[in-house]
This record gives C-alpha cells, structure tokens and sequence, in this order.
C-alpha cells in the first residue's frame, strides 16, 4: 500500500538529497554523476570570496527580519480586533475578506502591485503626490524593494495567519472573562489581563517558527517581483540558485550555494523546533 | 466561535468598552477595505473606458463610458484558454494523483500494528526539513536525467506528495477509533476493503481539506512549470499570466516612451487578471470552511 509513496519519496525527495554530490564537482550533464572531475571544494570557495555572498546574504536577512519586525504582529493586531468585534456577521464577513488575498496567485498579486506602483497610473504615488511626495518609481528605486515586497506579503498572507491566533483565542476559558467581570475589570483591562496573556504561548511558537524559516525566502515570489534595475537589493540566496542554476547552467556552482542555504536552514528549523519543543512542554505545565 | 461579549451587556457597556468595540469595529473595517481596494480597482478599471487609466481617472469606481472591449480582445487569445485548459488538467489529475498517494501511505502509517510505521514516520518527516532551495538544481536534473522535460507527466509527478499534508492525513486517519477497523478485520474485510469501505467514508472533510490545498497549490503554481515546460502549448495559465502581466507590464513601465499603446495594454492586464482569477474568488467563499479546519488541524498535530 505504501509503494507508490515510498517510490515516489525515493525518487523525488531522497535521490535529490543524493544529488547535492555535484556541488563538489566540475558537474556536466553529458558525462553524468559517475563520470565528471572531482573539485573540491572549489565551488564553496568561489562563493564565499565573491560579491555576491554578502549582497544576498544582506538581502535574505533583510526581508526576513523585515518580515518579523514589521509583518509578524500584524495578524496578532488582526486577530485580537477581530475577536473584539460584537456582530457575528461582520466577523465572519471580515474573516472570509481577510483571508482572500492568500488563495490568489502571487502572479496576480505581483501583476497587481506593479501596476498600483507605477509612477506615472499608480495608484500608490497618486495618494502619495496627495501629501505633497514626488513620484516614486518604486520598481526602478533598489531602496524600495525590500519595503514593498515585505508589504505585499503583508497584504497577502495577514488573514491567513491571523487564524492560528483566533483558534487561540477561542480557545480561552470564559470563566476567566465572567470572573473579570464580577471584580469589575473593563474590557480594556481584560484584553490587556486576560486575552493576550493567554495568547503568548502561541506567539511565541509562531515566532519561533518564523526563526526557523529566517533564511528560506520564497524564490517563486521574489522572482516576480525582480528586474535587473533591482538586482542588488532583491537578489535572495534562493533566487541567486535559480538565476544560476537553472538560467546560466552552472549546475555546480548553484548547487553549492544551496547546499550552504539547506545547511544554515537546517540549523535554523532543528534549533527553533527544539526550543519550540521545550517551550510547549514547559506551557503544558504552567 | 463563542459569542464572548454577549448581546444582554450591550446597554451596560461603559464608555471605555464601546470605545474599544468601536476602536476594533473601525480596524477590521479598514483592514477590510484596504484588502478589498486592489480588487475592486482591478475590476472598476478592467470595465473602464481605455483613456482613463492613463489620464489617471479611475479612483473609487469604473470610469464612464463602460467599455469590455479589452474583454473581448482578452477571449480572444488563445493563450488564454490553453493556459486554462491546461490548468484544469494539471489541477484534476494532479490532485487526484496527490489525493491517492497521500492516503496510500498515511492510512498504513497511521495503524499501530502496520510494522514499518516507525520507518515511514521518519522516512516522510526528514524530507520536511530539507530546503527547496538546495534541492532545486538536483531535482531539475533528476527530471532532466529521467527525460520528463518538456513532459505534462512531470509536473504531475514531482509534486505527487507533500510530506506535511502526508503527516497532516496521518493525525486525522489516527483519530478514527480502532474499535471500526477491527470489527471489519473480524468480519474478514482485507486492508483494501477495510481502507475503502470503513476509512475513506467517514474522511470526507479532512479529504476535501486536503484536497484543497493541493488543489491551490496546483492551481497557482508557476515556477517548477516555468522550469520544466518549454512547449507553450503545454503550460499552465500562470505562466501565461507571469507573461502577459507581469514581464510585459514590468517591461512597459521601465520604458520610459509610455505610448499610446500602453494605454489598452493596461486595461487588458486588468481584464486578464479578472478573467484569471474569477473562478477562485466565486468558489472561495464556499471553500473557506475547509482552509480554516486545515491549518486549526495542523496545530494541534503537526
């Protein structure tokens, strides 16, 4: 029964593991795994003394601790209004709006925003040229793009995540609202004593987690975003591989550069599960 | 969810608890509104005349005169309809494929007396933590190697299964009471039986969550089909978006003689991204249910 899967995991998922071997060496297609020159660590090298190596080590680091300073607390902020909200329907009405944006394509999101940037129809610099700003030609400006693509996702993926936090939230026992209650404490206090206390054990989680994807910034979103005018603040580690990987056809030397992104992503996720780990076993107790 | 602040204290709020509720009224609504906006501003200027994109008219609704002329132009591009012909293709057969070799190998994982459950926990659960961005030249060349480029057949079979989803499916098919599986092993049903006759029926919801997501994730994919498929006749519909309104679009606004050309160009980006993303907005609504139990699903497990 689980043949289909075991080959499948085998082929797909365990054989590219294997594959990583041709970061080591002078990998041509043509003469296959068995038969190309053995390099060393020739690749690794070649990596660590170019220029690339601290531009998309900048940026990836950027837009992820961009992503947890700015995007982060917006579905924790989305979560606790919304449970705050009186009327069932509106709630409702807010929850399906709000998660919307996650099930469209990020070509669509992307094809959205590059025309909403635009410096001459966009609607961004005309409510900006409102306050007196001069256009931005937010593409074309590499300053810009770790803000706009931090606030695409931001856009895009807020309501999705806001729904782990109102679990949460309905998850807390309203015996503790009634006897807040009773002692005469306002909602205001009850938020601030009650509901986000209450929360804490899943943000810290969700942070963790968070930590442990610091360095994976997702190449299919990126790439959209790009142009050569951009290149050196939204060139990622990831789409680096790809770029050339599988446009410029330097198999080996791609393959090195993930191979140093799976092992510092490796440690990352291990670490961040483990302390997640403790710090749920340690939740459960209190 | 629990109607927390009940209707009876209404009248009994004080002024610093109806500022709050106000206070959160007007964020969500504003939250709602700017998630709305792009949407509605895509559909207002898809409907517009041409002219008014450019001469920046178009700001809470559509621009008289009403014109579907970048509608008509849009449907007539064959592009299009391929693009969506294969994209339902890939979504059906795909998700199919991934429905089937999830449940083959999470029912099995998910009995304490199947023998190889430890192995296949940790055989599925490794690959999780493995990066897709070290993997990607590997999986290329391995698609290469097997000569599945260019194919239909290899989008549908690298993405045959998520290891999460696999595990996600495992949790569930552990909830169902082994007391069920037992007294149709007594009645002399085999594994096959017992998995399609027992297991399956009463899997519908955690079925269609699952199913779902692999559906989304199909439908909006572009990338690996990007890099595996050269034959435009094969690909999906977002890669023909990317093309028509992402690469284009990009194109057109790093020129700086915008000409009158650019002009319709504009409004049939907007008329694609209606056209292409339509289906998805009217069937959501119906679907959300299934999302929101996925992800409440894996918390608890995962």
């Amino acid at each position: 029964m689980v043949a289909p899967a075991l080959l499948y995991f085998l082929v797909f998922r365990y054989a590219p593991i294997t594959g990583i071997v041709i970061a080591f060496q002078r990998f041509s297609p043509f003469q296959g795994v068995f038969a190309s020159d053995w390099v060393g660590t020739l690749y690794f090298r070649q990596f660590f003394g170019s220029v690339f190596l601290w531009r998309v080590i900048r940026n990836t680091l950027v837009i992820g601790l961009l992503y947890l300073l700015i995007a982060f607390p917006m579905p924790i902020v989305l979560a606790l209004m919304l449970n705050l909200v009186r009327r069932r329907v509106f709630r409702k009405t807010a929850q399906t709006i709000t998660l919307l944006p996650h099930f469209v394509s990020f070509v669509v999101i992307a094809g959205i925003a590059i025309n909403f940037l635009s410096p001459t129809t966009g609607v961004v610099n005309r409510f900006l040229s409102f306050f007196g700003a001069q256009p931005v030609f937010f593409m074309q400006e590499p300053r810009a793009f770790w803000w706009v693509y931090t606030f695409i996702r931001i856009f895009k993926e807020t309501g999705y995540e806001a729904i782990i936090y109102l679990a949460a939230l309905v998850a807390i026992d309203p015996t503790l609202y009634e006897a807040a209650e009773v002692d005469g404490a306002n909602k205001t206090k009850q938020l601030w004593y009650i509901t986000l206390p209450s929360i804490v054990p899943t943000i810290v989680i969700m942070f963790l987690v968070r930590i442990g994807r610091l360095v994976t910034v997702s190449f299919e979103e990126v790439l959209l975003l790009q142009n050569d005018v951009i290149l050196e603040t939204s060139e990622v580690i990831s789409t680096f591989v790809y770029r050339r990987g599988l446009v410029n056809a330097d198999y080996s030397y791609a393959t090195a550069v993930g191979l140093v992104e799976t092992v510092v992503a490796l440690v990352l996720v291990v670490s961040s599960n483990r302390i997640a780990k403790r710090f749920r076993d340690a939740a459960t107790l209190w | 969810m629990p109607q927390r602040f009940g209707r009876s204290r209404i009248g009994r709020l004080s002024p610093a608890d109806t500022l709050l509720h106000m206070f959160a009224g007007a964020f969500v609504l504003l939250f709602c509104a700017i998630t709305l906006y792009p949407f509605w501003y895509v559909i207002a200027a898809s409907v517009s005349e041409p002219g008014a994109i450019v001469r920046n008219e178009i700001t809470l609704g559509p621009v008289r005169p009403l014109s579907v002329e970048s509608y008509r132009l849009i449907l007539n591009d064959s592009r299009i309809w391929l693009g969506y012909a294969n994209t339902i293709f890939y979504a059906v057969f795909g998700t199919a494929l991934n429905l089937v070799v999830t449940v083959l190998a999470a029912y099995p994982m998910s009995r304490p007396e199947f023998r190889g459950r430890r192995f296949m926990n940790v055989f599925v659960s490794v690959t999780m933590f493995i990066s897709a961005t070290g993997m990607m030249i590997p999986l290329y060349l391995i698609v290469r190697g097997l000569n599945l480029l260019d194919t239909r057949l290899s989008l549908l079979v690298v993405f045959a299964a998520f290891p999460f989803f696999v595990i996600l499916m495992r949790s569930f098919f552990e909830t169902i009471p082994n007391q069920l599986i037992e007294a149709a092993r007594i009645d002399g049903a085999g594994e096959w039986t017992v998995l399609l006759r027992v297991v399956l029926p009463v899997s519908g919801s955690a079925l269609a969550t699952i199913g779902l997501y692999y559906l989304i994730n199909r439908w909006n994919g572009y990338f690996w089909a990007m890099v595996f498929l050269r034959d435009p006749d094969k690909v999906p519909l977002q890669v023909v978006l990317r093309q028509l309104i992402v690469l284009t679009r990009m194109g057109e606004e790093m020129d700086v003689n915008v000409g009158r050309s650019a002009t319709n160009a504009q409004a049939i980006t907007y008329a694609t991204i209606v056209v292409a993303t339509l289906p998805i907005a009217v069937i959501y609504p119906f679907i959300q249910k299934y999302f929101v139990k996925g992800i409440t699903l894996g918390s608890v497990k995962g």
